[in-house]
């Protein structure tokens, strides 16, 4: 809806006060869309993707020439300009794929879940490219389910649960939402399920989720962590739960999704 | 105007680095019709080589012969005479000469009156073409020649004293049989095999544009580049000429090669090169028609290659561009003019036959109009319909 491509059901997106459709509107003219997957011609070069995305927004054809350098610089891939993007790999796509949303020098570029299976290099290398347009002056709407990329690249966040906004504002504002939870985080073996199920139950626990890469983490947002624990413990021993670790953190993004959706953020 | 034109050099660019495309558009249509032409050339090295066997030895016979000599036939028939049938039939059997002609003995002394043996031809599976042809021309000699008898015998019967008969017979001679009958529209110029298979190959490959440019179109759904078109400040109306102007320019340009490379180098002959210009710019009109009415219909990339291929069978097998149209049903040369291809075939075989202009391309450039018009209506109807639900 923000780019234009879908019909609102009620309300409305504009761009510097101008109102984007799915009609093309000058609005558009200011609008650099980087959509989640690569959306590229694979077998087109990688100039020749970035001349023609240019060509849609009327650049003339000097100031194309020099804005195509421009982005190949920018995405560290002018010495591959001349092969086909179907030869690239596949952080190099990605960085193409976010290269092509800024051959018209956008005044707001949208990012839709731009590091999604990108190797941790090449994710660097975008979270590096978004702080610095940001800098530059770009208004950068960037849509992530990492919450670390949204604390460390945002001025604002807007939490959208279910298709809608529960929650908006600054990061430091939003952790204010949960400032006096904090965030427990236990390893552990045995019936997880169970064990998330009867911590849900116990009392100052405002939110539990299940996590890790072997499903071996139960994440909690409690109140009073330090006073909790021992109840946790207990909890664990009466469900044959055997906890390998525990980690007590600061509240964060993250913290403050668990808080406010009750569930976790990776699905 | 720059973006539809960008639109339309991309989906160019990235067809012709489509090596199947080349080889479907471009090379395929060229080889087979040279193909086709190498077959069954039908152009000016027809030959037919005659035997004669003259048992009769008479004036008549020999007016046979004179015939087979004569100014319209030289470069077609070419004569040999044998002394004998049994020689003859040798030289059919043989492959020596195509068929022979048996005159019998008494064949001119039956003009005076009485009868002979029938004049016969002897012919051979092998060359049934030129065995029609010395068929066909002695049949015409005998015709004038029974007419020649009646002429004289109805003399006789009047009360002409039979002394007069070589005289009466000799002038019947000088007579000759009324002009043939001679069907209006009939072209003058015979027909070459190539200058019907150069474009109806070409046609018949360039329809399958309409599968690559549907499937195109489904891939770039599919990809995410359509999205990202759309994100830009481009009006549907521009992707969607952008398009097919890339398709149009590509049909036109495969139609264009065949018939470029028909001429140049297998004699294809058409009277009217603009009337050929035009056939081939309405039938790539068509082309685009088709491949909206497929993007329209389908849903998935599948589907529209499948639709595609149907639909390009369907045409080329009603619209006779694997046979010529004369040799085809009464009912298959009605549903033709349902086929932009037909009509084309039309306008290609009268071109081909020496009629020049609107006689022989407006009915063609109708029809395809017509069925284009037909075709953008049903799709428009579909793409509303497809909105509203």
């Amino acid at each position: 809806m923000v780019c234009g491509l879908l019909r609102p059901d009620a309300g409305s997106v504009h761009v510097t006060g101008r109102p984007v459709s799915t009609a093309a509107g000058p609005a558009k003219q200011l609008i650099g869309f980087v959509p989640q997957d690569v959306a590229l011609y694979p077998d087109l070069s990688v100039r020749e993707n970035l001349r023609f995305f240019g060509r849609l927004y009327r650049l003339p054809r000097r100031r194309l020439e020099r804005r195509v350098d421009e982005v190949l610089d920018l995405v560290d891939l002018a010495s591959r300009a001349d092969d086909r993007v179907e030869s690239l790999s596949g952080g190099m796509r990605r960085r193409l794929n976010i290269g092509a949303g800024l051959v018209h020098s956008p005044t707001l570029l949208v990012l839709d879940e731009p590091t999604v299976g990108v190797d941790p290099q090449s994710r660097h290398a975008i979270l590096e490219s978004v702080t610095r347009f940001g800098e530059e002056g770009m208004a950068v709407l960037y849509t992530t389910h990492y919450m670390e990329e949204a604390e460390r690249l945002c001025d604002r966040v807007g939490i959208i649960d279910r298709g809608r906004l529960i929650a908006e504002g600054g990061p430091r504002e939003l952790v204010q939402l949960v400032a006096e939870r904090d965030r427990v985080r236990l390893t552990a073996v045995g019936d997880l399920s169970a064990y998330a199920e009867a911590c849900r139950r116990l009392p100052r626990v405002e939110g539990v989720a299940r996590g890790g890469d072997r499903g071996d983490v139960v994440e909690l947002v409690v109140k009073d962590a330090r006073s909790l624990l021992p109840d946790l413990l207990d909890l664990a021993h009466q469900q044959a739960v055997g906890i390998r670790s525990v980690e007590i953190d600061e509240p964060d993004l993250e913290a403050v999704f668990l808080h406010l959706t009750g569930t976790a953020l990776r699905e | 105007m720059r973006v539809v034109l960008a639109i339309a050099a991309k989906d160019l660019r990235q067809r012709l680095r489509d090596r199947s495309a080349w080889v479907i558009v471009f090379l395929a249509p060229v080889l087979i019709s040279a193909l086709m032409a190498l077959a069954f050339n039908n152009n000016d090295t027809f030959r037919a080589n005659l035997g004669v066997v003259d048992l009769d030895r008479g004036p008549a016979a020999a007016g046979l012969t004179r015939v087979l000599r004569s100014p319209e036939l030289r470069g077609t028939v070419h004569v040999r005479s044998y002394g004998a049938e049994a020689a003859a039939r040798r030289a059919v059997d043989a492959g020596d000469v195509h068929a022979a002609i048996v005159v019998p003995q008494g064949f001119t002394a039956s003009l005076h009156g009485g009868s002979a043996a029938p004049v016969r031809v002897l012919d051979s599976v092998d060359h049934g073409l030129q065995a029609q042809l010395a068929r066909a021309v002695t049949e015409s000699y005998v015709a004038q020649v029974n007419a020649d008898r009646l002429s004289v015998a109805t003399a006789v019967a009047a009360g002409a004293p039979r002394g007069d008969i070589p005289r009466l017979a000799a002038k019947a001679a000088l007579l000759r049989l009324p002009e043939q009958i001679r069907a209006q529209g009939l072209p003058d110029s015979p027909l070459k095999v190539i200058s019907y298979f150069g474009p109806s190959m070409g046609m018949f490959f360039v329809l399958f544009t309409v599968g690559f440019a549907a499937r195109g179109y489904f891939v770039e759904r599919q990809q995410g580049t359509l999205d990202r078109i759309a994100a830009a400040p481009v009006g549907r109306g521009a992707l969607l000429i952008g398009k097919s102007v890339s398709t149009f320019v590509y049909s036109l340009a495969g139609l264009a090669t065949v018939t470029l490379v028909s001429w140049l180098a297998f004699d294809a002959e058409w009277a009217d090169p603009l009337g050929v210009a035009a056939l081939s710019v309405a039938m790539a009109v068509s082309v685009v028609c088709l491949t909206a009415l497929v993007i329209a219909l389908v849903r998935t990339e599948q589907q529209a290659q499948g639709l595609a291929s149907i639909l390009v069978f369907a045409l080329v097998l009603l619209g006779g561009n694997f046979v010529f149209a004369s040799g085809t049903t009464p009912l298959i040369r009605r549903l033709a003019l349902f086929t932009p291809n037909g009509w084309a075939l039309r306008g290609f075989t009268d071109l081909g036959t020496g009629v020049r202009g609107w006689d022989a391309v407006g009915a063609p450039l109708l029809g395809i109009a017509a069925f284009s018009a037909a075709v953008t209506a049903v799709t428009v109807l579909l793409l509303r319909l497809r909105r509203t639900s």
